[in-house]
């Protein structure tokens, strides 16, 4: 250990590494009232930064390109010693990623922290869930198995919908009229360089402005800590006299941090054939179709959207109606008041929401 | 006292169990990564007397490696591994001069992988070799 504190002195010595941790961490002071909620953020990080890594083992046998991908994803799962606990930590990450993306939000909205003067922190919130589930989605192409092909085939199909570019839209974005090796060639970049590249921006975005905003009081527990921004000058919410990040709030974060790989590692060992169907342990044929090809469970309620409406038209506009309101919300609701049980009309909207999604993702998984 | 001993033992718990953590993840790791053991075997390999004629030389894989016959003029069939002895590059052979030369820095070897000249330290190694029935049998 003194060898380790003498390290510690030399590196202080030349960029004061104590006065960066006493600022950034022990003396980064939290709402006293702060809530486990508010480790979600940390949850994302820890699940990005394993997808990127898991991802980077997994481009190590994969192989882009049409006639192999399918068996390259095959010895990895069969052959490879531990290639299926990667494979399957990707892919149920994946999932559990936007798993976790949605309590965040929802976190988010339920307290209220997307109000003024956090528009930001929302906007670059909204963009990256955009971005998740377009890596997910281009993800999904690369094992090239029967559902893999049929799922983008149906989803990329959707936006024919739009009326003039639609039609040419898919054919770009598919690389050809139909899903094929085009498709395949620019999925991968898209999944492996482009989307991720463009994460990581906006995470770094993301974080930058919570750390100007500084982060919000809970709307509920110890009353009067919170102080209204007037909005005319810029200023930095920060909170004296509250708990420190290191090691007090620290501590939550790796608590909900171990939760989160309980749930995901009993997913992994217990349940390992959930995300897959029989059709995934084909490779693609682009001649036959397989029956009641689902696109994943997130986009269910999407799907099952598009399906209700006699036009395809009116159902894509409904849902770009409603992400863009979602998008859009901290400038659509100003009121002041973020205490959800103070806004009952606010908070009924919110459950409805939830319902109906639950309703649509339900019926679309029967349907 | 009592708290001090008593944050030392979760200390040393907790990096106890942070190791084994490590280690559970670095070792399917390594496995995943390790090469494919048996690729480097040493199965035999097995071709026509006809493919080497006399003065002339076949390149081939044989245990992970590159390795190469030469049938002499004066008849002599010898095995050798391909791999120069200074940087590891590939000899190749030179039918006119009747010797390997190794392109990378000009290394000279007769064809029973003596060095004739330039920087290898040591003779190309000899592999065995076995005829019959007009096939031959490296390994
Ligand atoms: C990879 C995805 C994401 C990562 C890694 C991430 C990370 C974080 C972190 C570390 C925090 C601070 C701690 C916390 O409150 O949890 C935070 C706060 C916040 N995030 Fe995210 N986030 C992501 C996606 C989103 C999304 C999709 C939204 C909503 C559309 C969003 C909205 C917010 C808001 C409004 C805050 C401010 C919370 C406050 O100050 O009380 N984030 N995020
Ligand atoms: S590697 Fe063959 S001569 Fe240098």
């Amino acid at each position: 250990m003194p060898l380790l504190k003498r390290v510690y002195d030399w590196i202080d010595l030349r960029i004061g590494a104590r006065e960066v941790v006493k600022q950034e961490l022990t003396g980064y002071l939290l709402p006293r009232n702060i809530n486990e909620w508010y480790s979600l953020g940390s949850v994302l990080l820890v699940i990005f930064a394993l997808q990127v890594v898991t991802g980077m083992l997994l481009l190590v046998y994969y192989v882009p390109d049409a006639d192999k991908a399918f068996k390259s994803v095959s010895y990895i799962m069969n052959e490879l010693p531990y290639g299926w606990l990667i494979r399957l930590c990707h892919a149920v990450g994946s999932n559990m990623m936007v798993a976790v993306l949605f309590l965040h939000m929802l976190s988010t909205l339920f307290m209220g922290s997307y109000k003024s003067p956090r528009e930001l922190n929302w906007l670059t919130g909204f963009t990256i869930f955009a971005l998740v589930q377009a890596i997910s989605l281009t993800g999904y192409l690369l094992p090239w198995s029967q559902l893999s092909f049929w799922a983008t085939t149906v989803a990329t199909n959707s936006a024919s919908a739009i009326p003039v570019i639609g039609p040419y839209m898919v054919e770009f974005l598919r690389g050809g009229k139909l899903v094929g090796p085009p498709t395949l060639g620019r999925f991968f970049a898209l999944h492996v360089a482009v989307i991720p590249a463009v994460i990581v921006a906006l995470i770094g975005l993301h974080l930058f402005v919570l750390k100007r905003t500084g982060i919000s009081t809970p709307p509920f527990g110890a009353k009067g800590e919170a102080k209204t921004w007037p909005g005319d000058v810029y200023r930095h919410e920060s909170h004296p006299g509250g708990i420190p990040f290191l090691p007090n709030y620290a501590l939550t974060d790796l608590s909900s941090i171990s939760i989160y790989f309980a749930l995901f590692l009993a997913v992994v060992f217990f349940a390992p054939n959930l995300l897959f169907t029989a059709d995934s342990f084909v490779p693609a044929n682009a001649f036959k179709t397989p029956a009641h090809i689902k696109p994943e469970w997130y986009f269910l309620a999407n799907y099952q959207t598009l399906k209700i409406f006699p036009s395809e038209l009116l159902g894509i506009s409904i849902q770009a109606a409603a992400g863009t309101f979602l998008a859009l919300l901290p400038f659509i609701d100003r009121s002041r008041e973020r205490d959800p049980f103070r806004r009952p009309i606010f908070l009924a909207c919110v459950i409805a929401g939830i319902l109906l999604w639950f309703g649509l993702t339900i019926w679309g998984h029967y349907s | 006292m009592e708290n001090e001993s008593r944050r030392k033992f979760l200390g040393v718990c907790a990096a106890g169990a942070a190791v084994v953590a490590a280690g559970g993840v670095a070792y399917p790791v390594f496995r995943y990564l390790a090469p494919k053991a048996g690729e480097t075997g040493t199965e035999k390999v097995v071709f026509a007397e006809t493919d080497v004629p006399e003065g002339e030389a076949k390149f081939f894989q044989y245990a992970g490696s590159s390795a190469v016959v030469v049938r002499t003029k004066a008849g002599q069939l010898i095995a050798l591994s391909a791999v120069c002895t200074h940087l590891g590059c590939i000899v190749q052979w030179e039918k006119d001069q009747q010797d390997f030369l190794c392109p990378c820095h000009a290394g000279r070897y007769t064809p029973d992988g003596t060095v004739i000249s330039g920087p290898p330290p040591k003779p190309l190694a000899k592999l065995p070799v076995a005829v019959a029935e007009g096939k031959i049998t490296v390994g």
